[in-house]
């Protein structure tokens, strides 16, 4: 089915699996070699190399004390993995490794890309390895024989650790995996983040890990808060210093505030906020548009189907609501004073016929959108009348296309009315279709598809009405 | 000159009133008036020919008035005319069987009421937990009519209650409106709100519910404010807190009155708008409705303590601190007032912050900061979808993108910027009111779909405003330049003249707000045994502003202030067109999208009509063959339906009080056979019922929810987990499922003996065929299944015994006969039953 608006992922995979990184943007592709062998090659060279190493591989011990090291140096604890710390820490050595390592893909020239979110997943989960080890601190000091709870956190960057994603085979970004302590292949053992547990950052990563690692994070996320306990005390004494001669002027009434044309710009830019659905791209964290799926190149700014809207669409709308508004607010209370009665006939001219436009664009945008028909209720001896005479006339000079006359008299199937609720405050509960954020719960049917085809809707229940009829 | 302006206002009033039904009649009128000179208008002649206009106008707006009564009556029956005299949905069948209680059992059992049918084992005392205002509203009205020897049953009443009540919220927007911008503008927007379609959906006839009664109160509470506000009168303001009083029955949304009115007094305040009438329409109702709001027992002694209504007591404080600054402003010199102006201003800000500091530090002690989850979601629109999924699973909880907007209050969006614009030319204390409840409104309804419903009255307003403004400028338009067309020059310049002192009046009008205050001013400053010498800075500057204007108007008038004829005529042919696609889009809304009931659903086909009445063919079987003290288990939607039809325990159901409860149930659902039948066993659960669209296409079925069941039951309970019911971050029933999600209880209580339906198992709301088709049932029997398998209910099979032969025969009995409802009472030959 198709899934519109999922948390995107760059995968541009070619046909054999390889990843399309590197092929897309770096020239020289020196994993690739590795990563285009079959499974069996590259297994037998890591199990050589694996070989290779344990005779001179340091023992365990020291290399956890090499990896607390490193994870000392970095402030939120996350440890840089290059090719060379890849194979020394996991590769070269001796399995089982005495601590697991969870993976932070990173790559740098997809840092641009905001659909990725790669810089904040990368925050998310400096934060979450801040966490982790401020909870398991004590842990580590007390006692050292904990081996399966030793966890480290590293991220490793694509452009100088090509090999590494080869040895990976990590062929999309966003992308993180556990590398538990008994893992033999790097490919296969190891285990990938699922999406959904990317998706509600810091906390969803700790369920990920305390699920597959089996490792308690042991408190809660511990985020920086937003305003430091210091700025609040500037912030709270400038305010002290500041209210008397805020009080002051307030009751002078002098200031900006006593201006109505800001209050005015003001309510005028709520309403434009609320009404183009603003709200809802902050709580669905929607984009502004998204690339067409079957088209590359070209973007699609308007989504169909009712329960989800696009950012720019959304703002469009907005503007279009707010055109008419303030055309005709200007008409009825500024343009009597102007002078000259020519400019006063233009404007209203240009002002009506964008009104109309902006009307007439806004219902026909509605209508594709949702996929209603709205229809007015004409008496039965009138439509019959224009059944027979006029049909053809009305339907090509249908005003603001709201003179729809009912046709196929198959608009009234309750189970479409049913689905157009969805979104409205009628219904309790619904099913999933945009889980808070988490698109990837969206049952595996699709309304919007089904929304539009409102004749085989109830074609479908007629045939199941006659297969009940027969039993 | 400001008699004459008095002597003006009343035909002003008419030609609005007239405007707004037919103009036909009123130009011949209109020129006598402008005939005659200002120094005669005060002559006994215009004023008798000004109360005729006024006679007229009062009676044609009376039956204006209530045929927008009838029209918001009538356009809410499309319900029971297409399907029956019916109570729609979920929460209305709660509403109805605590009538049904109340009209049966009289009120003080109606307040003790502890019910015993519903959160099984823990009840509910719906006395003290539910809101009792439309209850109550209902049962007086059943029991007045009953009195008047009138027979209506109560659902009868139930039925017709919302209808009625959105008549008498339109009239509550006309009175609101009016006092806001005048009659005109309250014609308008009470006509616009008679049909605004997000106000249908929720007050169809059937649609018993809180909001229903709630939107009435609402607009009539904020009528008895802006009415305060321009009177200053106590009378009004005592009313105002009743009002308030009743708002607080009927709805948890009282809550917006209880914020809002503080901001625009405080905002009032800010922008040096204080007045006395201010003060008068303020403090009673903080005083009086705080008292009364903690007469009512679902609120209580939230009233003072949780942070919903912090906001008011705060402001109740400031305003007094400004009062007595005013006050003492009046009664000092300039510099004394200095002096005294530096103690208060210091005084009262320590004062201020010690009143904070206790503030913030009881509300920080509180876990959730004082605020219950649903406000704090308005707070942080991104708080309910992290952190409260039984919030955040709710439909009506949903963030609306624009379509929901066009649908709801449809044309009126693109007018509300005019109206908005219009509150500020010029700006009353009573017009700042509606722009800031058209703000908070607007911003509240972009968090939650389901406050679409309080932003559709300021919707209203403003567009009445709008509208009635646009029209009034281009009627004028054409008015005072059709004869100008026809007649001779002399008679034009005659005109223009008419025109001048007719925009005059218009402009009075506008003013006239100002007049009044300053009137009042000095009223109150005679009355005051103060000095008058010395009246206030601002005081004198107002005065001086009035001067001025009252120099300027003339001036400034003098040129015609008209818009193009045939332009004019252009426009108002298109808000016309525009009024009319309303009228459209409101009537098919109310046809056809907002009438279903939902437990009674049609299909039109090309052979005719389909009625699928399984919910309640399901619930009356359960009324009939089951046991009276049996528990059903099924998903919280239908708790109510189920208590309401079936009159039978259910486990859980829409009063979502208790997570952890529903969370049992939906670890139930999520869960294997066996641990499900443990978990229902436990709670003596003897019948499960789940709601199945797969075979006829109903998409709001319990599989759609189900990952709402996981997730609540998860945030319970860890062990279940979410992706262990998705392939790959998707939900599928088909062969691609997840064993987890195969071998759980709601799968196989939706999909048993699905395939013998079509051979294939092929689910037309998933548009699938099912992944595993073919299995039995261990721990659960079916009993009965609905005619379209809308509703299935099974029964818990009774715990194996240990005498192994008897088992055996018994499973073998069940074999032989399977799954046939009727049959199932031959296997109660166990004797440990």
């Amino acid at each position: 089915m198709e899934e519109p608006v999922d948390r995107p992922v760059s995968k541009v995979e070619g046909g054999d699996g390889r990843p399309a990184i590197p092929s897309t943007r770096s020239p020289k592709s020196a994993g690739m070699a590795a990563s285009q062998m079959p499974m069996a090659t590259s297994l037998l060279i890591l199990l050589l190399v694996m070989l290779g190493g344990a005779a001179s591989s340091p023992s365990g011990e020291d290399l956890v004390a090499e990896l607390e090291t490193l994870r000392s140096q970095s402030p939120s604890g996350v440890i840089h993995l290059d090719d060379r710390f890849v194979s020394r820490f996991l590769t070269s050595a001796a399995v089982p490794r005495p601590y697991s390592l969870l993976i932070f893909f990173d790559a740098a020239q997809l840092r641009s890309k905001p659909e990725l979110h790669l810089p904040h997943l990368h925050s998310e989960f400096a934060l979450l390895s801040a966490s982790f080890a401020a909870h398991h601190r004590k842990d580590d000091a007390s006692s050292s024989s904990s081996s399966s709870h030793r966890l480290f956190f590293c991220d490793i960057e694509f452009g100088e650790s090509q090999h590494s994603y080869a040895l990976f085979g990590v062929s999309s970004l966003p992308h993180a995996r556990l590398v538990p302590a008994s893992a033999r292949s790097l490919r296969d053992d190891s285990i990938p983040m699922d999406q959904s547990d990317f998706s509600r950052g810091a906390e969803s990563m700790a369920d990920f890990v305390e699920a597959k690692a089996k490792i308690p994070l042991g408190g809660p996320i511990l985020r920086p808060p937003p305003i430091s306990p210091r700025q609040a005390l500037f912030l709270l004494a400038g305010l002290l210093i500041s209210a008397p001669f805020l009080v002051r002027r307030v009751l002078a009434g002098d200031t900006l505030i006593h201006d109505r044309r800001l209050w005015m710009a003001l309510a005028l830019f709520v309403y434009f906020f609320g009404v183009s659905g603003t709200m809802h791209n902050i709580i669905r964290n929607m984009p502004m548009f998204l690339p067409d799926r079957n088209n590359p190149d070209r973007l699609i700014f308007f989504f169909q189907g009712s329960g989800m809207q696009l950012g720019a669409e959304g703002f469009a709308v907005g503007f279009l609501y707010m055109v008419v508004g303030l055309v005709l607010a200007f008409a009825t209370h500024a343009l009597a004073g102007w002078k000259s009665v020519s400019a006063q006939r233009g404007f209203m001219l240009v002002g009506m016929l964008v009104a109309y436009w902006a009307v007439s664009k806004v219902i026909s945008l509605d209508n594709w959108k949702t996929g209603y028909s709205i229809h007015a209720f004409w008496p039965n001896s009138w439509r019959k009348l224009v059944d027979r005479n006029m049909a053809p006339r009305i339907e090509k000079t249908s005003l603001l296309a709201l003179l729809q006359l009912e046709t196929g008299h198959g608009m009234v199937s309750e189970a479409h009315s049913e689905q157009m609720n969805s979104s409205s405050p009628h219904r309790k509960t619904f099913p999933p279709q945009q889980g808070s954020g988490e698109d990837e719960t969206t049952p595996p049917h699709d309304y919007k598809i089904r929304r539009h085809e409102p004749s085989s809707l109830s074609s479908s229940l007629a045939i199941s009405v006659a297969v009940l009829a027969q039993d | 000159y400001s008699g004459w302006l008095r002597a003006g206002e009343p035909i002003d009033e008419s030609e609005t009133l007239a405007k707004s039904s037919s103009g036909s009649r009123l130009p011949s009128l209109r020129v006598l008036p402008c005939l005659i000179p200002p120094s005669m208008a005060a002559s006994s002649e215009t004023k008798g020919e000004g109360t005729l206009r006024k006679a007229f106008g009062g009676v044609l707006g009376f039956f204006i008035l209530l045929l927008i009564g009838a029209l918001a009556f009538s356009i809410r029956l499309f319900s029971v005319i297409k399907y029956e005299s019916v109570i729609h949905e979920f929460d209305p069948y709660f509403n109805y069987r605590v009538t049904q209680f109340l009209t049966k059992n009289g009120i003080y059992d109606f307040w003790n009421w502890f019910d015993d049918r519903t959160w099984y084992p823990l009840g509910r005392v719906i006395g003290g937990t539910v809101y009792p205002g439309l209850t109550l509203t209902a049962g007086s009205i059943w029991w007045l009519l009953n009195n008047l020897n009138i027979p209506l049953s109560v659902e009868t009443v139930c039925v017709f209650t919302a209808p009625i009540f959105s008549a008498n919220a339109s009239w509550a927007t006309y009175l609101l409106t009016k006092e806001v911008k005048g009659t005109g503008a309250g014609l308008t927007a009470a006509a616009l709100l008679a049909m605004v379609p997000s106000y249908i959906s929720r007050s169809v006839a059937g649609s018993y519910d809180n909001e229903a009664v709630a939107i009435f109160a609402l607009i009539f509470t904020f009528y008895l404010y802006t009415k305060t506000l321009n009177t200053g009168s106590l009378f009004y303001a005592t009313l105002n807190a009743l009002s308030y009083f009743y708002m607080v029955c009927s709805w948890g949304g009282y809550t917006f009155i209880i914020n809002l009115i503080p901001m625009h007094v405080l905002l009032c305040i800010v922008t040096g708008r204080y007045s006395p009438r201010l003060y008068i329409a303020y403090a009673p109702l903080v005083v009086l409705g705080t008292l009364l709001a903690s007469l009512v027992p679902v609120v209580g002694f939230n009233a003072v303590m949780t942070s919903e209504h912090f906001a008011s007591f705060l402001v109740f404080i400031i305003l007094h601190v400004v009062a007595l600054v005013y006050y003492i402003k009046g009664i000092l010199s300039p510099k004394m007032f200095k002096v005294a102006m530096t103690l208060v201003v210091t005084v009262g800000i320590a004062v201020c912050c010690a009143v904070l500091a206790i503030l913030i530090a009881l509300v920080a002690s509180s876990p959730t900061k004082g605020w219950s989850g649903r406000s704090l979601s308005l707070l942080d629109p991104t708080y309910a979808s992290k952190y409260i999924p039984i919030i955040a699973s709710v439909s009506e909880h949903q963030p609306p993108t624009w379509p929901s907007y066009f649908m709801d209050i449809n044309v009126l969006a693109f007018l509300v910027p005019a109206g908005i614009v219009a509150c500020f030319l010029p700006v009353s204390d009573a017009s700042l009111f509606m722009v800031l409840y058209i703000t908070t409104s607007v911003y509240f309804s972009g968090v939650m779909v389901r406050l679409m419903l309080v932003l559709a009255p300021a919707a209203c307003i403003m567009s009445g405003i709008a509208l009635s403004e646009a029209f009034d400028v281009f009627t004028r338009s054409i008015k005072l330049q059709l004869p100008k067309l026809f007649e001779s020059p002399g008679v034009s310049a005659l005109n223009a003249f008419c025109s001048d002192m007719n925009f005059k009046s218009g402009d009075i009008d506008s003013t006239q707000d100002e007049v009044v205050k300053v009137d009042n001013k000095a009223a109150t400053d005679k009355s005051e045994t103060a000095p008058k010498e010395r009246p206030s800075k601002k005081n004198r500057k107002k005065e001086k502003e009035i001067v001025e204007t009252t120099i300027k108007k003339p001036l400034k008038t003098k040129r015609l202030l008209v818009l193009p004829l045939e332009a004019s005529a252009v426009a108002i042919l298109l808000l016309i067109i525009l009024g009319a696609f309303y009228v459209v889009h409101c009537v098919w809304a109310a046809a056809e999208a907002y009438s279903a009931p939902s437990i009674v659903l049609t299909s039109h086909s090309h052979d005719g009509l389909h009625v699928f009445d399984d919910f309640r063919e399901a619930y009356a079987w359960l009324r009939h063959n089951t046991d009276v003290d049996d528990k059903v288990a099924s998903w919280w939607d239908y708790g109510y339906q189920t208590t309401a039809m079936a009159n039978r325990t259910v486990i859980v159901d829409n009063n979502t009080w208790n997570n952890t409860h529903i969370a049992t149930v939906g670890t139930a659902m999520s869960s294997p056979e066996k641990p499900a039948w443990e978990i229902f066993n436990s709670l003596d659960v003897k019948y499960v019922l789940v709601v199945f669209g797969g075979l006829v296409g109903y998409p709001s079925d319990d599989i759609n929810k189900f990952l709402w069941m996981v997730r609540i039951g998860g945030g319970v309970f860890p062990h279940i987990r979410e992706p262990d019911y998705l392939r790959d971050g998707q939900y599928r029933i088909d062969a691609q499922a997840t064993p987890t999600m195969l071998n759980c209880l709601m799968y196989k209580l939706s999909y048993y003996r699905f395939v013998e339906t079509d051979g294939k198992g092929f689910d037309r709301v998933r548009r699938t065929e099912i992944g595993k088709k073919h299995f039995k049932l261990t721990h659960f029997e079916e009993v009965f299944t609905t005619h379209h398998w809308m509703v299935r209910i099974y029964k818990l099979k009774p715990p194996k015994n240990r005498i192994r032969g008897k088992l055996k025969k018994s499973k073998t009995n069940s074999k032989t006969n399977p799954s046939n409802s009727k049959r199932h009472s031959n296997l109660r030959k166990n004797p440990w039953q």
